[in-house]
């Protein structure tokens, strides 16, 4: 049985959280993740007060366990949705896309365990000072919205740097990947592509199979001249945002309008054309439909067989 | 406090003082969000203020007025 202070402090049994993923990660998939004892957690993307409400609710009754809420710090409602998770009494909130300080008191005060996603050293210790229950380090062979430094060199610099528990995430999808992230000093994971092919996820069942086909070269960053990296399939989509982007050079303002409505189009309509898949590089690794018990369960196994095996490396 | 922020703007920039204009926008002087984050944990550090990033605050002027408001 794997043991980390993360279980403990969250009142979990794997210390397996499922990415905060819009349009993907709804009531349906955080339950599941929950039930089977990693950390669901709801996408607060761009809900606002109302949606937000039913969706929490949604999932309370479907789990009594843990869960968590991801802010999505760039959102228009995002003062609104501060709120919610107070007023929901939500156990945990993830916080990405930007600095959470302006409400991490509210939070706090209201006896909720924040825990940042950061992309640096840097943006791991605000978080800290703020008084962050823990971080997840994200690096950027994850999908979605992603920083510049990746997994390997990010994660055993913050846990240098802060005396907070780190979770890893970017690039992880089995028990090799954890058991790796555990070796760099991290006490958890969090996944996201792994969790796309869920039997619980409720995306439609082309992004499932795009996600099952991929192979190692099949994802592709966008936004990066822009500052606004993103990591998605490789798709009529998103290979076109990235010619008009890297050959046409369009200005950014030409640019921000084409991925209106792309997420959706992918997660709910499943269209491959104008969707965007957003998927990490690990999913070429990726392979079988499960539920959320199984992947866990063989994701937390597989780790503990190999550190339990670790010891054949030293003599 | 303004030729103080410009001087680590510089000094993390590897540039002289001289070439770093107030009104330009971090962006245009080369600095992306994760600059920005480790230069205001270097600024609060340095001046013993404490900055929430946004993306209002884009330039040394707007970062000037807003240390300034603080008192």
């Amino acid at each position: 049985m794997l043991q980390s202070q993360l279980c403990e402090l969250l009142g979990i049994k794997y210390p397996v959280f499922q990415g905060g993923m819009a349009w993907i990660s709804d009531a349906n998939l955080a339950a599941a993740v929950s039930n089977a004892g990693g950390l669901g957690i709801i996408a607060g993307m761009n809900s606002n007060r109302e949606q937000l409400t039913a969706e929490i609710r949604k999932l309370r009754t479907m789990t009594d366990k843990p869960f968590g809420v991801n802010v999505m710090l760039m959102s228009p409602f995002v003062k609104e949705i501060a709120e919610v998770v107070v007023d929901e009494k939500v156990p945990v909130v993830v916080t990405g896309a930007g600095d959470p300080s302006p409400y991490m008191k509210a939070w706090l005060d209201a006896g909720i365990k924040v825990i940042p996603v950061v992309a640096s050293v840097s943006f791991a210790k605000r978080a800290e000072r703020n008084g962050a229950t823990a971080v997840i380090a994200e690096g950027a062979e994850s999908g979605g919205h992603i920083g510049k430094l990746h997994t390997m060199p990010l994660i055993p610099q913050i846990v240098d740097a802060v005396n907070i528990p780190v979770l890893a995430a970017g690039g992880i999808a089995d028990g090799r990947g954890m058991a790796a992230a555990l070796m760099l000093g991290a006490c958890g994971v969090q996944m996201g592509t792994r969790f796309l092919i869920a039997d619980e996820c409720t995306i439609h069942d082309n992004y499932k199979d795009m996600v099952l086909k991929a192979k190692d070269i099949d994802t592709i960053t966008t936004g990066e001249r822009t500052g606004d990296a993103c990591r998605a399939l490789k798709n009529p989509f998103s290979k076109d945002f990235h010619k008009k982007e890297m050959v046409d050079c369009l200005p950014a303002e030409e640019l921000a309008p084409l991925g209106i409505g792309a997420l959706r189009r992918a997660a709910r309509e499943g269209d491959v054309q104008t969707g965007s898949f957003l998927c990490g590089e690990i999913a070429g690794l990726v392979k079988e439909r499960m539920s959320c018990k199984q992947i866990i369960e063989e994701v937390c196994t597989d780790c503990e067989k190999l550190l339990m095996g670790a010891s054949k490396w030293v003599r | 406090m303004k030729e103080k922020l410009i001087a680590i703007i510089a000094e993390y920039l590897g540039k002289d003082a001289s070439e770093i204009e107030a009104d330009a926008t971090f962006e245009d002087l080369g600095l992306d969000s994760l600059d920005i984050a480790e230069l205001v944990m270097q600024i609060e550090d340095e001046l013993s203020v404490t900055i929430e990033l946004n993306a209002e605050l884009n330039n040394i002027d707007k970062l000037v007025e807003y240390i300034e408001n603080q008192g």
